[in-house]
């Protein structure tokens, strides 16, 4: 039995509602696997970006605030955390490793972060791919997606919140609020982490500090504070210079400036549920970033389900709809597959070809669904990639394919029907339609 | 498959015994069809069935392809009684014995003129062969049809008509039934469409019932089957 001669025939007879109904097939299953995928890459990319985030210390307020705000990046104000902090932090036992965070400056758009080169470096995990971390004040690493070149001198402008510039260009705002005279030259590049951090400029929190005029938290301020760092813009790069203060923990000066966040790793589990319990209290809070992501994930995955349901539905209304057609087309087609029997055709092979058009129309959607729902995702993910600096990396999963899988052979199974209505058609009252 | 030797190829004699047809009108009442009370053809011969439009000759031929069954009385084709089988085995039967030229042609319009006259061939088997594919080309050819790759829903209703008679002789049928092969055809073309018919019935053995109004080709048929009714038929 050959039924592809009669199916192709069936097919062609369609016209243009085959490739029709195939593409509402497609699509249906495409919105499916798009919403699938994409929350888990973004669960999955937004993670990563919090790695080297094991405790954060901030001043009370909004847990999920500060997590935008230190973890990707989003302009907010902050409130600030007592500088004192630090000092304590430098003593603890429980900390292997600590780096205040201060945010407020930008430059062509570029959020510039003081912090400590030792969280520029991901407490080790990673080394600059070009030139080195900074080793002074007035030296700059930039992210792997800055647009500045080591060598380049930045001069950074006081952020105004919300409104931040286009990354990588100069604005009219920033212009208006350049931090006159100062300068930081880019002294080395870090490698592509995937995180909103690709487009931050790293330099030292104490060079943050003395541009808003705060001093720079170390004991030895009076002695290099007539050696300003912002003429630090003629050093060289490649070679720390000698002259200007030590940068980094401890941070030992009489007057501690604030810092709007502070990043612990702890050196044990124990010791930063302890560390989280202590700076809980007494005007600070204290948190795992993975706890807010997790609360996050829940209010992620209930819009999923939400989506993936109402998308499935969809499909299977789609799919009841394309069956519908198709007994509707069979109906019309009475008198062709009466004929069919009346040649000889045993009841099967008329079974065989509804069946097999139905189920191919139907099979070539859901693939067809899957290369579409493939390439929203990748769309999506770049636009997300785009707006924010995280690496989305979406793959089609299991979960896509069998969910796929399973519209398709709910659809062939919902493609018998039509098919199930010709076998049983009698032979003559079909010669005799029209 | 059609290109073998077909083991129960060559035509038996065909039997209508205590044939009737009733079917039930608007109002419910029962009414006859057709009436036959006995009919013995024998193999090879060729039976012309004749009356006016109504009388019941395309439902006799229904009757004797087994497309539908008989209100009573029973058909049967040398051994096998026909009218007694069950549907599967009726279809297998049909394929193997009948060549069916209907009176609405009832071609496939998107397959070409080849394709349609060697569609049964895909009930049975896989792949078309070279023998079956030239057969086709060759009915076709004789069939007086000069491009088989035409398709069949751009072809007039004469060259839908020896399509049709084309597919019937495809299979090498033992019997060959014809529902007024030569109605949409020319004189001339009638004329050589019903020497074919019965020559290629002649060829293979095969018996050729055919129903016509057609004076000229009823004149070819060995025998002779007139339906027009007599009063007594309507009875009931
Ligand atoms: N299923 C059915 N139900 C009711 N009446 C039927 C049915 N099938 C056939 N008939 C009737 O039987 C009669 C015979 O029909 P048939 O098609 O056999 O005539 P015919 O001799 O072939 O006529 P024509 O020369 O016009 O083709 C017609 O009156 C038709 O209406
Ligand atoms: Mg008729």
């Amino acid at each position: 039995m050959n039924p592809f001669p009669m199916l192709l025939a069936d097919l062609r007879a369609l016209r243009w509602t085959a490739p029709a109904i195939v593409l509402l097939v497609a699509i249906a299953i495409a919105s499916g696997i798009a919403i699938g995928a994409q929350e888990r890459a973004l669960r999955q990319g937004s993670a990563r970006a919090a790695d080297d985030f094991d405790l954060i210390v901030g001043a009370p307020g909004s847990q999920t605030q500060l997590v935008m705000s230190t973890v990707y990046l989003q302009p907010d104000a902050l409130p600030l955390l007592d500088g004192r902090i630090l000092q304590a932090l430098a003593q603890d036992e429980r900390v292997a490793a600590f780096a205040p965070l201060g945010f407020g400056d930008v430059s062509r758009g570029y959020p510039v972060i003081g912090t400590t080169a030792a969280f520029a470096g991901r407490w080790g995990r990673i080394a600059p791919s070009e030139g080195r971390l900074f080793a002074a004040e007035g030296e700059a690493v930039i992210g792997a997606d800055v647009n500045y070149r080591p060598g380049d001198t930045i001069a950074p402008s006081h952020g105004t919140a919300g409104s931040q510039g286009r990354h990588g260009e100069d604005s009219e705002e920033e212009h208006a609020h350049r931090h006159e005279g100062h300068g930081y030259t880019v002294v080395g590049r870090l490698p592509k982490l995937g995180s909103p951090w690709d487009r931050a400029i790293l330099v030292p929190i104490e060079s943050v500090w003395e541009i808003h005029g705060l001093g720079n938290g170390h004991a030895s301020e009076a002695a290099t504070s007539d050696a300003p760092f912002w003429h630090a813009g003629t050093t060289r790069t490649g070679t720390p210079p000698e002259t200007i203060g030590r940068i980094g923990p401890p941070f030992d000066g009489k007057r501690v400036p604030g810092v709007p966040a502070i990043v612990i790793k702890p050196k044990s589990v124990a010791g930063a549920y302890a560390l989280r319990a202590q700076y809980r209290q007494g005007g600070t809070m204290a948190f795992f970033p993975a706890e807010v992501l997790v609360s996050l994930y829940g209010a992620l995955g209930d819009i999923r389900s939400i989506l993936v349901v109402a998308s499935a539905a969809n499909t299977v209304l789609i799919l009841l709809s394309v069956v519908l057609l198709l007994i509707a087309v069979n109906g019309l087609r009475r008198r062709r597959y009466a004929t069919l029997r009346a040649l000889g055709a045993p009841r099967s092979y008329v079974l065989l070809v509804t069946w097999l058009g139905a189920a191919l129309l139907i099979a070539t959607g859901c693939i067809l669904g899957l290369g579409l729902g493939l390439a929203a995702t990748h769309a999506v993910s770049g636009l997300v990639a785009a707006r924010t600096g995280l690496a989305l990396s979406p793959s089609v999963g299991i979960g896509e394919l069998s969910q796929a899988a399973m519209l398709c052979l709910v659809g062939s199974v919902l493609a018998a029907l039509p098919a199930l209505a010709s076998y049983r058609a009698p032979v003559l009252s079909g010669l005799r339609a029209d | 498959m059609p290109s073998s030797p077909l083991p129960d190829g060559h035509a038996a004699t065909l039997v209508l015994d205590q044939l009737t047809l009733d079917r039930r009108d608007g109002d419910g009442r029962s009414f006859s069809i057709l009436a036959i009370p006995a009919l013995t053809l024998e193999p090879g011969t060729s039976l012309g069935v004749s009356g006016p439009s109504g009388s019941g000759k395309s439902s006799l031929l229904h009757l004797v392809a087994g497309l539908i069954t008989p209100s009573a009385g029973r058909v049967s084709w040398g051994d096998t009684v026909v009218s007694a089988l069950a549907e599967g085995e009726r279809d297998r039967w049909r394929r193997r014995t009948i060549g069916f030229v209907f009176q609405d042609f009832h071609l496939v319009p998107e397959l070409d003129v080849a394709a349609n006259i060697a569609l049964p061939a895909s009930f049975s088997s896989w792949r078309l062969d070279a023998v079956d594919r030239r057969r086709a080309l060759d009915l076709a050819e004789q069939m007086g049809l000069a491009d088989p790759r035409r398709r069949a829903a751009v072809l007039s209703r004469g060259e839908q008509q020896r399509v049709a008679i084309a597919r019937a002789l495809f299979g090498k049928p033992a019997l060959l039934l014809a529902d007024e092969p030569t109605a949409s055809l020319d004189a001339a073309r009638s004329e050589a469409i019903g020497a074919l018919l019965v020559e290629a019935a002649t060829r293979c053995g095969a018996s050729l019932i055919c129903a016509s109004h057609d004076a000229a080709l009823l004149a070819r048929m060995d025998r002779r089957l007139d339906l027009t009714p007599t009063p007594a038929k309507h009875a009931t």
